[in-house]
């Protein structure tokens, strides 16, 4: 019986194989012309949906609305930006299929915007074998300018250890004495974590102790009342998402912030509207805020309030800065390939909304200003708001180069 | 399995096997992806499907398997063959330990426990830094060639024939085993285990041997994902695969060994292309899950069979 | 603050996550002791509890409407899902339940996603409640306390719903015996409809009653699924007592095992049901072994 079938499963295979072939080959060679004179292609796997959802969607508006707005002025080198945005729900292995596609199917070479950090590691190794450009605009890890550092990555965006360091040198001034620090359980959490900690034995003042928790922590009540036996002024918090509102909102119904000043490695708009006046008085470090009182800046959000009626938020401006370099390097370069774009890259300079960003040849990471900034509600305000309450040089807040620690 | 189906089961190996020669490089991608959770996803129907061992932590071997390869691969500069199936191995020794604990418990609580110790692994590997690389889990696992130079198996092609070969010999493997006295006793202990303990057999002893026999499969799928993506990380345990593993099986079509393999690669390729088409395609994905359930009970498997079924007594009874 | 201080609210705190565990677990275990349904879809149900609660206490301004309401809506919207799903499958075996529920959770998922967008969502706590009273001189939020005090409410009027009503006496004897109890004369499919939409709104009340203290979000669902297998199945799938054991259990084991052994935080949960399933496979109450 079974004999019948064999004529057509033969047939059918030779057509399905031929078929396969014909597609491939022209693809081929429309993708090598392509390569030069094609639109330029940028690849975002990004965690658009899952519990960083937030974060990628920003990511995705600040590169949308750069590409539409550069589009509309004739591209880069007179080549049009095609974005390849593709969900990855923050999981590596649908993120290394997913940029896999991009290399192998859509011939693209560079890459942004890789949400989470287990994500970027991920990646980070298969760049050289891709010949693939990758610039983070997110990516905390200290670890992906340091051990983990590969020629074909750059970072665009202010790192934990930059955040940590600014609250650090914000602190030898301020008035607060004894500190603890509550760090979310991964690598992120225990870098900046250590950090901070080695920051403030430096400058002299006391750190009470420290406690990790992992993600998904739903009820802080135990943490909290660690933090208050500790006897500390203040509490350093390595904190996001999820388990960042499910902090503040706690911390604040236990009255903490009364008894202990709240400080953070990262401050954003989408934490401070989802807990509201639980975030009043908190401080931290800010990887970028609508804010920023700079030329460019202001002229940033007007686009943004534009074109999405609100201001932007952290990932968007921060993705924003990232796409600002990627311009600048591919202009300087003439090109988009990783062998000349690399060099093109390495040591250039540009203003941003952030104001000066270096990206520095040594281990690739943008050089550029660290903030401070205080949450507030100032009249006129329904939600509160982040102020910037001190700006320090790029020079004392980003490390030495590949590594996660700070001379002086 | 009938045996009509057996020629036809060799034609599309044949066809995978010719597969390089005609695929872009991408779909070459997605297929040995493919190809290695099909082998997860048959390594838990011999469980569940042939035993009604329902596990809820089948994670723990793939994710046990991969770490283990890649810290071989990482750390030792083993070969790639020498550190896949030593990582198999380990995970079915380990996993003899889990499944005599487990099979303490029957029905939903073995499922429970089956669940608790992957969740434990999953603990172990965010908190074991020095050998897990913690929440950054291992990134740049190499496919170390050798021994004695041979470097076949590395390349990107190498690689696939290496994942095929292991489907198929497990296949096969699995295929024997179901169908050998040893597999009679575990249908005897899917439909009745009062009855067959009550034959005599020590079905504990059963249930041991073949969660080992799974997790060392599961881990042999998880141990060739490591230097496929040349990561791995502790997504890979935790229990959302767990559960994933379980629809691939049940949409496949369990207790047929190819179903699953079918029902592994229609869940990735089809998440993959929904989530390329629309964001929103965890609402079809679930849909069509629905669908399934609803209007095919069998799986695709089901679907297919009952199909060629179909077709046959069509033409039996056409002119 | 003084050693006794510390303990009273610690124990409290326990007492109030094991009320949240609670709603969680009972559902899931009712469901289960009438269906033998494990349902994968709890945990999306729990969310699609906060976020119709958001929306009704922003629409109405008043957070007790949306307590007594946003339930009632899941609870519905869980019956119905019954009705015109699950009920086709009850010859069927546990597959198709597993698979038919983990596809309801991915699209319930994405459906508040869709609804409320990926950023996180503000409940406050009602005026009432936002404030502290202290404790031995330490201070401690009302809302807890009003937690706990919800928890006892909703146990008590479970176990008295089993007990003394008629519909309760028709879900425990549908429970022991789902054939007999049809041959009876019960309409086992309204009993099964009624429970599984009472599941489901257990579910969302307590996602109602969690958002003030973790914001309504999108990763809410995938963490607390979880904790609710593991409360029923220390308690003994089916049990009504045993999720309210399993519940305080988890409860304390957490609250205390984060304080005093925090690198243990992610393994507590999983060590004690280990433990539990090693002495009794069955669960602390469950009747199977």
């Amino acid at each position: 019986m079974s004999g019948q079938f064999r004529p057509s499963r033969r047939a059918m295979l030779k057509v399905g194989l031929a078929g396969a072939a014909t597609v491939a080959a022209p693809a081929i060679l429309r993708l090598s012309a392509e390569a030069q004179a094609g639109p330029i292609k940028i690849g975002m796997p990004l965690a658009l949906t899952g519990a960083l959802g937030s974060v990628g969607q920003q990511q995705k508006r600040g590169a949308e609305l750069y590409a539409k707005l550069q589009n509309a002025k004739g591209g880069i080198l007179g080549r049009p930006i095609e974005l390849l945005i593709e969900d990855t729900a923050g999981n590596p292995a649908n993120c290394v299929r997913k940029a896999q596609e991009m290399v192998e199917r859509h011939n693209c070479r560079l890459f942004t915007g890789i949400t989470l950090s287990s994500e970027a590691l991920a990646i980070v190794p298969k760049l050289a074998e891709w010949d693939s450009i990758f610039i983070s605009s997110d990516n905390g890890d200290g670890r992906l300018t340091a051990e983990s550092f590969v020629p074909n990555f750059f970072r665009a965006n202010i790192s934990g250890p930059m955040g940590t360091r600014a609250v650090s040198l914000y602190l030898r001034t301020a008035k607060l004495e004894k500190f603890y620090a509550l760090g979310l359980d991964y690598a992120w959490g225990h870098n900046s974590v250590q950090v901070f900690e080695n920051e403030v034995k430096k400058s002299k003042k006391e750190f009470l102790g420290k406690v990790f928790a992992p993600t998904g922590t739903k009820d802080y009540s135990s943490y909290i009342a660690k933090i208050r036996q500790s006897g500390a002024d203040a509490v350093f918090l390595v904190m996001q998402g999820d388990d960042n509102n499910a902090f503040l909102s706690q911390s604040r119904q236990y009255r903490l912030p009364e008894k202990v000043k709240l400080l953070t490695e990262i401050v954003d708009l989408a934490s401070i509207r989802a807990v509201g006046d639980a975030s009043l008085g908190l401080i931290g470090s800010s990887r970028y805020s609508f804010t920023y009182d700079h030329p460019l800046n202001n002229e940033f959000v007007e686009l943004w309030k534009k074109e999405h009626n609100t201001v932007p938020d952290t990932f968007e401006g921060e993705q924003w800065q990232c796409m600002k370099v990627f311009e600048a390097g591919i202009t300087k370069a003439g090109g988009i390939e990783a062998g000349k774009l690399r060099p093109g890259l390495e040591d250039i300079e540009i203003e941003s909304v952030k104001g000066k960003v270096h990206i520095r040849k040594c281990d690739h990471q943008g050089v550029q200003q660290g903030f401070m900034v205080e949450v507030v509600k100032p009249a006129g305000f329904d939600t509160p708001i982040p102020q910037v309450i001190a700006t320090f040089p790029g020079a004392s807040t980003t490390p030495k180069c590949n590594t996660m620690t700070f001379e002086d | 399995m009938s045996a009509a189906l057996r020629p036809l089961l060799i034609v599309v190996v044949l066809v995978l096997a010719l597969a390089p020669f005609g695929l872009p490089p991408f779909a070459m991608t997605l297929l040995t992806e493919a190809l290695i959770l099909g082998l997860f996803a048959m390594s838990l129907d011999l469980m569940f499907g042939y035993t009604r061992l329902v596990s809820f932590g089948h994670a723990a071997a793939y994710g046990l398997g991969a770490y283990a390869s890649g810290w071989l691969l990482l750390h030792t500069g083993m070969p790639l063959l020498f550190a896949v199936f030593g990582a198999a191995l380990l995970t079915g020794v380990v996993a003899i330990g889990i499944g005599w604990m487990c099979t303490l418990a029957t029905g939903v609580s073995f499922s429970m426990l089956t669940l608790a110790f992957a969740q434990l692994l999953y603990a172990i590997s965010f908190k074991w830094t020095s050998v897990t690389g913690g929440s950054d889990g291992l990134a740049g696992i190499p496919r170390t060639p050798g021994p004695f130079g041979f470097a076949a198996l590395t390349s990107k092609i190498g690689f696939y024939y290496l994942v095929l070969a292991c489907l198929v010999g497990a296949f096969l493997l699995c295929f024997a085993l179901v169908r050998s006295p040893f597999g009679a006793v575990l249908r005897g202990i899917r439909e009745n285990e009062a009855k067959t303990i009550a034959l005599g057999y020590n079905t504990r002893l059963y249930k041991i041997a073949v969660v080992a026999v799974a997790y060392a499969l599961g881990g042999l799928a998880g141990a060739l994902y490591a230097p496929f993506a040349g990561f791995a990380n502790t997504e890979l345990l935790f229990w959302l695969l767990s559960g994933q593993v379980l629809i691939m099986v049940i949409v496949g079509g369990s207790g047929t060994l190819v179903g699953p393999i079918l029902g592994a690669a229609f869940f990735m390729l089809m998440e993959h292309q929904l989530s390329s088409w629309t964001e929103a395609w965890a609402l079809y994905f679930g849909l069509i899950f629905i669908a399934f359930v609803l209007f095919a009970p069998q799986g695709i498997w089901g679907l297919a069979t009952g199909r060629l079924q179909m077709g046959r007594l069509r033409r039996a009874s056409g002119p | 603050m003084s050693t006794v201080a510390f303990l009273l609210t610690q124990v409290v705190n326990a007492l109030s996550q094991s009320a949240l565990l609670f709603f969680l677990g009972v559902g899931l275990t009712l469901i289960f002791g009438l269906m033998r349904i494990v349902n994968f879809a709890h945990g999306a149900l729990y969310m699609l509890g906060a976020f119709v609660g958001y929306s009704l206490s922003h629409w109405s301004g008043n957070f007790w409407i949306a307590l007594v309401v946003a339930p009632v809506l899941v609870g519905l919207f869980g019956a119905a899902f019954e009705f015109t799903i699950l009920r086709r499958l009850y010859r069927r075996d546990a597959p198709a339940f597993l698979m038919v529920t983990f596809g309801l959770a991915l699209v319930v998922g994405e459906a508040v996603r869709l609804t409320w967008g990926s950023d996180a969502l503000q409940v406050p706590a009602p005026p009432l409640l936002a404030d502290v009273i202290f404790l031995l001189d330490e201070p401690f939020p009302l809302y807890r306390l009003f937690l706990v005090a919800t928890g006892i409410v909703v146990a008590v009027a479970i176990w008295q719903f089993l007990e003394r009503s008629r519909l309760g006496l028709l879900i425990r004897a549908t429970s022991q015996n789902a054939d007999m109890a049809s041959a009876l004369g019960v309409d086992v499919k309204r009993v099964r409809s009624s429970v599984f939409g009472i599941g489901c709104g257990l579910a969302a009340l307590g996602g109602m009653l969690a958002a003030p203290l973790v914001t309504a979000s999108n990763g809410m669902a995938a963490t607390v699924i979880i904790d609710a297998f593991v409360i029923v199945i220390i308690g003994g799938m089916g049990s009504f007592l045993g999720s309210l054991i399993g519940a305080l259990l988890v409860g304390f084991v957490q609250v205390f095992g984060n304080y005093y052994l925090p690198d243990l935080a992610l393994a507590f949960m999983y060590l004690v049901m280990l433990a539990i399933l090693m002495v009794r496979p069955g669960g602390l109450l469950g009747k199977e072994a």
